[in-house]
């Protein structure tokens, strides 16, 4: 009798279901796949490659070619440093103002502590595009338009709510013993935190801040509102921008998407423990 | 206190970039604005009014409850199969799942970006396949209203559906082995099992993980703006696209401000609805 689980496997009896199982999962991988394995093989072909039929999957000659020659068609070496300067700068605001706001949460007993909880939840339901034109105004009376400081700071608003709860989950984890008894030591409760707690933290701190990291370099809408000029825009805007433009070279296109991804995929691929860990650990109970 | 003194950085850059800006909104539905969107005068319900009578608003805001119900369905649905799949212990597990994720790490906007390439009726690479395998007058995807919104559909789903996968497979793992082995000696098959134990068991994540997924699709700008911009003619736009245009192409920011306090009310209506699900214990 075939007795099949959805959890697990025997492995020795059901050889046969099992197999099914992972050659189903390989195809419905590869179908879900394709997509990213046609740019990257795409950015590797030489041009005359790319243009032949019949067309080939793998390059027949692998080369980096395109990678040079988007930096010489597209200023992507600009919006590359722009999403840098954006991202870091967002994040960096960001964890200066939540890291206090979650630790005031997550041990502090405070009258509206609820009140604070349930409007960043509210928060998160709001899409930036209904309030997108009066941040624009606001910015604009601030002289912050068309500036890094003025997404900088919008990216960081933004993000507020989302860290907020991943770093109040994860100061709970910390037990508060461990400040108590510092403070018994003879610390006051700011050195307390400072050398026994945030080393704690450490983990959850680093996958909240690349979480941040990459919402920020992956940001469009503010990126394309907010700027004008072509020197500060980042990858985002600047890639849409410029396919646009300058026509449609297939080498041009994967090469310039695989470059502007990769950062924030290896990036993702180092948190994602951290991440699903922290996203699921509310939903899921027990 | 000292907790006040924390959050003070935090709550004073939310009440400045995001409260007032909120509070600005709902007030200009309920006025008349000049152009730039300053309030000239109060004038009640007259934009919702307005709103109501509007054919373009409710073609819409149908098109948008399509477009949501049909990609968080997919993603569902796609994301659920992935789940059970994933959940299945063998050697190359790990890979597999981090395979997985790939979709989810890559960049929205890039993404979208690709895709529209792909689309292009000339150059992009989706028709050059088809040219290529004998299909010589392959369609103008992106410049028919039904074959464009299932374009960006398409796009939109593959994107989210390592999302709903991961959430899934988590709730997947809590399940405690006991219960399908108690089953299997009542003689349950696996039909059984996933109707009347999984199903069940990982509802709270099920229900947690639809909400967030059609919270994001509902307002989802990017996939949209940059693979349509709306179009053709305004028939892939979807509220938040639409309001975009009415802000700062059609210069009509108490338009504007009336759509986006609708479309809050509609999704804080649905959230609050949905919650009681969540908290419907059996």
């Amino acid at each position: 009798m075939l007795d099949f689980t959805l959890g697990r496997i025997n492995l020795k009896k059901h050889f046969n279901i099992k197999s099914f199982i992972i050659f189903l999962l390989f195809i419905l991988l590869v179908v879900n796949l394709f997509p990213i394995f046609v740019v990257l093989s795409t950015s590797l072909k030489g041009r005359g490659e790319i243009y032949s039929s019949p067309p080939t999957w793998l390059p027949d000659k692998f080369t980096l070619e395109n990678y040079k020659e988007i930096f010489e068609v597209y200023p992507l070496a600009r919006f590359f440093l722009n999403s840098l300067i954006l991202a870091f700068g967002g994040t960096i605001l960001n964890i200066a103002i939540t890291i206090p706001a979650a630790y005031a949460t997550a041990r502090l007993r405070f009258k509206g502590r609820k009140l604070v909880m349930y409007m960043l939840l509210m928060v998160q339901m709001f899409s930036p595009v209904i309030i997108i034109a009066a941040i624009f105004r606001e910015l604009s009376i601030f002289g912050l338009l068309d500036s890094y400081l003025g997404l900088i700071i919008i990216n960081a608003v933004f993000t507020i709510a989302f860290s907020i709860w991943m770093l109040t989950a994860y100061f709970m984890t910390i037990p508060i013993d461990l400040e108590e008894a510092a403070m018994i030591d003879g610390c006051n409760r700011f050195q307390a935190v400072t050398k026994v707690v945030l080393p704690l933290l450490g983990p959850g701190l680093a996958a909240t801040m690349a979480y941040t990291f990459i919402w920020i370099w992956n940001e469009f809408l503010f990126a394309l509102t907010f700027i004008n000029r072509d020197e500060l825009r980042p990858l985002t805007v600047g890639i849409y921008n410029f396919i646009g433009r300058a026509g449609i070279d297939w080498h041009l296109i994967t090469a310039a998407s695989i470059t502007a991804i990769m950062p924030v995929v290896v990036l993702f691929m180092v948190i994602e423990k951290q991440l699903i860990q922290g996203l699921t650990g509310g939903a899921v109970k027990g | 206190m000292l907790a006040y003194l924390l959050l003070l950085p935090a709550i004073t850059l939310l009440a400045i970039f995001m409260f007032y800006p909120i509070i600005n909104v709902i007030a200009q539905s309920f006025s008349n604005t000049d152009i730039i969107g300053r309030i000239q005068s109060f004038a009640g319900l007259t934009n919702y009014k307005a709103l109501m009578v509007n054919p373009e608003f409710w073609t819409v805001l149908r098109r948008t409850i399509l477009w949501t119900v049909l990609a968080v369905g997919l993603k569902t649905i796609i994301g659920f199969i992935f789940a059970l799949l994933l959940n299945v212990k063998f050697r190359a597990t790990k890979l597999a799942r981090a395979l997985f994720i790939i979709p989810w790490a890559t960049s929205v906007p890039i993404t979208a970006v690709f895709f529209r390439w792909v689309y292009n009726a000339d150059f992009g690479l989706l028709n050059h396949t088809l040219r290529m395998i004998g299909i010589s007058n392959p369609p103008y995807w992106l410049a028919d209203p039904t074959s464009a919104f299932f374009a960006v559909l398409l796009v939109d789903v593959w994107i989210g559906i390592p999302f709903m996968g991961i959430v899934f497979l988590a709730g997947l793992q809590g399940i405690p082995e006991q219960l399908y082995e108690a089953s299997s000696i009542d003689g349950a098959n696996w039909i059984q099992k996933l109707v009347f134990i999984t199903l069940p068991v990982i509802r709270p994540v099920l229900i947690i993980g639809t909400m967030l997924s059609v919270l994001w699709t509902f307002n989802d700008f990017p996939v949209i703006w940059i693979i349509t911009k709306g179009g053709p003619i305004n028939t892939t736009d979807i509220l938040v696209t639409w309001i975009y245009k009415n802000y700062f192409m059609y210069n009509r920011p108490a338009m504007g401000a009336t759509l986006g306090t609708i479309t809050f009310l509609i999704l804080l209506a649905f959230s609050i609805y949905y919650a009681r699900f969540y908290f419907r214990e059996d």
